[in-house]
């Protein structure tokens, strides 16, 4: 297990994370961001407005980045009209 | 020893000398559990509650890919599982989230409280109704409230909660919960906590760092929360 932090930077502004969490790899780090991209955007959409323009930084214990995941990569969007 | 679970119910009720000394009496033993421990797993059969003396403990119920929600804080004076004399087994897990040291009180033991203790026994009763009180309200938070009025809401309960076992100190208290943790009881992720968190920050309600929450405006933070300690039920009210 590794110790993974999840910088977050969208609308509100930069907010660092100071603690972390073990996880078992850099794949898993991926999908706990995204799961977290879905929880932040679900509040958005009960608000009526979604900002897709932020991101999820991955840095390790040393600050050093392993990997940045976009809001967009976290979610589908099906905009245009056609048979479903 | 039992000072905080004493002070709780003497919150609400006249608890006379000899209650106490059935409580006292009532122990078993006493022991200290190192943090994130699951000390009670769903389904085992109990023989005996466990009450907090030091410490903080929740409980918990989980999903097969790992998604934890946990369902209720216990703050030193709580009973964990009072409810375990009259189910036997549980339903949900019982894990330290810090240090903690607690309490065995035997299912005998409560029994024979029953028995000759008829006023401790509705005392008991209470406390029961009491967590399942704030189960109704965490429904709310989880089913209603946004996710910084659901926090919000959160540190106001334990605020509350603290103040009567004499755990506060001003508008302050110790609380050992990660911030992966506080997602746990708020039904989202470790980051979306983290920004929740800040958000209300900037807004002057609240600070928690290191262990420690200072509620900077406390009429602020219940407007947000709209929080009512009514189901609480810190009042006095002799059963």
């Amino acid at each position: 297990m590794e110790r993974f932090f999840f910088h977050l930077r969208n609308g509100m502004g930069w907010v660092r994370d100071e603690e972390g969490c073990e996880l078992p790899d850099l794949a898993a780090a991926r999908v706990c961001a995204i799961g977290s991209i879905r929880s932040l955007l679900k509040d958005e959409i009960d608000a009526g407005r979604i900002d897709l323009r932020g991101r999820i930084d991955i840095t390790d214990e040393g600050g050093r980045l392993l990997g940045v995941v976009p809001f967009h990569s976290a979610v589908e969007l099906v905009l245009e009209d056609g048979e479903p | 020893m039992i000072e905080r679970h004493l002070a709780k119910l003497r919150a609400r009720d006249e608890i006379d000398a000899d209650e106490e000394a059935a409580i006292r009496g009532a122990i078993s033993e006493c022991r200290d559990l190192p943090a994130d421990h699951t000390f009670i797993r769903a389904g085992e059969e109990l023989r005996a509650s466990t009450l907090l003396l030091d410490g903080l403990i929740c409980r918990y119920k989980d999903l097969s890919d790992g998604q934890r929600q946990i369902t209720e804080l216990h703050v030193p004076g709580d009973f964990a599982d009072l409810h375990s004399f009259t189910l036997k087994r549980l339903d949900h897990n019982i894990m330290t989230l810090t240090p903690s040291r607690v309490a065995l009180v035997p299912h005998e033991n409560l029994t024979a409280i029953t028995e000759r203790y008829p006023h401790l026994t509705r005392v008991f009763w209470f406390l029961t109704n009491l967590d399942a009180a704030i189960h109704r309200e965490w429904v709310l938070s989880l089913g209603r409230r946004s996710a910084v009025a659901r926090m919000a809401h959160l540190f106001c309960e334990l605020f509350e909660r603290l103040r009567i076992v004499g755990l506060t100190v001003g508008p302050a208290y110790s609380l050992g919960l990660t911030q992966e943790e506080l997602a746990e009881c708020l039904g989202i992720t470790s980051v979306h906590a983290n920004r929740t968190l800040q958000e209300l920050r900037s807004r002057g309600l609240i600070e928690f760092r290191a262990g420690r929450a200072t509620l900077l405006d406390v009429e602020g933070l219940q407007a947000v929360a709209e929080f009512d300690p009514g189901y609480l039920y810190l009042e006095r009210r002799p059963q």
